[in-house]
């Protein structure tokens, strides 16, 4: 048979997005995919070159909808390196709860939709969600919003902790911790999960590293790469977690690497929890009409976020960026896909595709 | 009984004259208006079957899964477990939309995107509604003046139903399909019209 051409999407109820695919198959197997994106650029950049510096957070939270807090953290610390700002002692405990926090509710919401891309419609998809509400309702009781916090200010919060954040912190760990670990009875001792996702959208080591893969796409592929233990920021120092690792690179190793994050990262919040201190200032400074003065010299920040690295490149001005530039991990994941789908059959596209955990707001900026 | 004569053309022609003097004989024979009689049966006939079709299409809303970005999020948790939609017949959501009747835009909507939407609005079964979902499709949100997007989805399609927030609450998508269901049976003041959509698909061609 002769190769086929098929065009997927941009908009298609499995593309994780607006994401259109140059799909060629011959018969059933995928010879090249190209995808094709910029269905969802608005220009971020250069729409913050013209906003002060804490009007951005705004922004930057629409960059990566499914972990809004994680490229907030990204931009208030480039702005803080560059005013010169250090974060509280007791705000550092707190955002890396909050951070950790968000990490669980983004990779549930990847694991709900990557086992229903895998074809078992639902049941897990449920409990992800269940699970995600719980989380979600403790930060909107921190920030006051359910989704788009803006809470990040210069140098801490924008408010002090509920009174009983710590207990109720530390029972929805419990509660995290009794029903995530639910979850491999359902997939790992399922054979049609582990057929579908075994063997399936190989990535090599060398390849990951050479597109430059972040994230749990590089970790599946083998290397230990965590910016939380390699550069580490706030309090991720003071607490011991395991960076968890793929031996194959294949599907199956990355929703190992994600599963295992999640548990690392209850461990994480439980240590920061015994280590915070309960008294303390934690409140950052308010946002006012002209803030402090930005020294102009470039500053560059790395934050490892739950989809891989994000980098912010910045050369600021005194009340705004001059120039500024996100480097978003999607982007170079996305790269990959042509790779890591070849010769694999058209029906594991998509699952190949949802394994690299895409938010196509963030590839288009 | 004598063999009925084929029609003249001349009697083709002047048939409603033909009907209006077969009414009046048989008025005269029975005494009685015969087409006032047919008239109030067909007002009745017609009043009942729409009553009957506003309540079949009020209480069967399926909306299409199409997203487009942070609000499609808030979508997938209007599915879950937590807001049990399909007790008030907002069934799952479709993949195609010729089995839609709800198209909720959720996201902001680029330029490259908006000959698409308008496409799937095209494809949808007839009537459908719009709900402008969120800020950005309902003015741009927060990136009204970028270079790259439109402000609000109503350039483009005529939306029923606006929602607020960035983004807005399951909850409040909720809401917003109760307010399109009493709208669609005519239970609110903005009802005795037809939907929005239906009054602008008849001036279709005029607009761009």
């Amino acid at each position: 048979m002769g190769v086929m051409r098929i065009n997927v999407g941009p908009i298609h109820p499995s593309t994780h997005g607006v994401l259109r695919l140059i799909v060629d198959v011959d018969g059933d197997t995928v010879k090249s995919v190209e995808p094709r994106i910029g269905f969802l650029h608005r220009g971020v950049e250069k729409l913050m070159e013209n906003r002060m510096y804490m009007q951005s957070p705004s922004y930057t939270e629409k960059l990566d909808y499914v972990a809004p807090m994680a490229w907030d953290d990204l931009f208030v610390s480039s702005v803080e390196k560059a005013i010169g700002i250090e974060v509280k002692e007791r705000a550092k405990y707190a955002r890396t709860i909050l951070l950790e926090f968000q990490r669980i509710a983004s990779h549930l919401l990847w694991l709900g939709t990557f086992v229903n891309d895998n074809g078992q419609l639902f049941t897990l998809f449920m409990w992800a969600f269940r699970e995600r509400a719980e989380v979600l309702k403790l930060l909107e009781d921190v920030s006051g919003s359910r989704m788009f916090y803006v809470n990040w200010r210069l140098g801490g919060l924008q408010r002090e902790l509920p009174a009983d954040f710590k207990k109720r912190a530390y029972a929805l760990c419990d509660y995290l911790q009794q029903h995530i670990s639910e979850y491999p009875d359902l997939l790992d001792s399922n054979p049609v999960f582990l057929e579908r996702t075994r063997g399936v959208g190989v990535l090599s080591k060398s390849d990951a590293i050479t597109y430059g893969a972040s994230g749990p796409v590089l970790r599946g592929s083998g290397v230990a790469e965590d910016t939380r233990q390699s550069e580490p920021y706030y309090v991720y120092d003071k607490v011991t977690f395991r960076v968890p690792i793929g031996s194959k690179g294949d599907c199956y190793d990355r929703y190992r690497v994600r599963y295992e994050e999640m548990l690392q990262s209850i461990r994480i919040i439980r240590q920061a929890l015994d280590l915070m201190p309960d008294t303390g200032d934690m409140i950052g400074m308010p946002i006012r009409l002209i803030g402090p003065n930005a020294k102009p010299d470039p500053v560059m920040v790395r934050r490892e976020l739950p989809r891989g690295e994000g980098i912010i490149y910045m050369i600021p001005d005194k009340q705004r960026p001059y120039r500024i530039y996100l480097r978003s991990p999607a982007f170079a994941n996305l790269s990959l896909l042509g790779r890591m789908s070849v010769n694999c059959k058209f029906a594991d596209l998509f699952p190949v595709l949802g394994s690299i955990d895409i938010v196509l707001a963030e590839v288009d900026r | 009984m004598p063999e009925q004569q084929p029609y003249t053309p001349e009697q083709f022609l002047n048939a409603e004259k033909e009907m209006d003097r077969l009414l009046q004989d048989s008025a005269k024979r029975y005494k009685t208006p015969v087409n006032a009689v047919f008239a109030k049966l067909s007002d009745l006939t017609k009043l009942t079957a729409r009553d009957f079709v506003k309540w079949g299409r009020s209480n069967s809303l399926w909306p299409m899964q199409f997203g487009l970005a942070c609000c499609a999020m808030e979508l997938l948790d209007f599915g879950s477990a937590r807001i049990d939609a399909e007790r008030k017949g907002y069934l799952l959501f479709r993949g195609t939309p010729r089995q839609t009747d709800v198209m909720i835009v959720a996201g902001w909507v680029t330029k490259s995107m908006v000959p698409r939407v308008k496409r799937m609005y095209e494809q949808m079964a007839k009537p459908n509604y719009v709900i402008a979902y969120g800020e950005c499709a309902t003015s741009g949100g927060p990136w009204w003046e970028s270079y790259n997007i439109i402000q609000g989805i109503d350039q483009v399609l005529p939306v029923d139903v606006y929602v607020a927030g960035c983004p807005p609450k399951p909850e409040n998508l909720f809401t917003a399909l109760m307010k399109l269901q009493d709208k669609i049976s005519g239970k609110t003041a903005g009802d005795t019209e037809p939907s929005v959509s239906e009054n602008i698909r008849r001036t279709e061609d005029s607009r761009v």
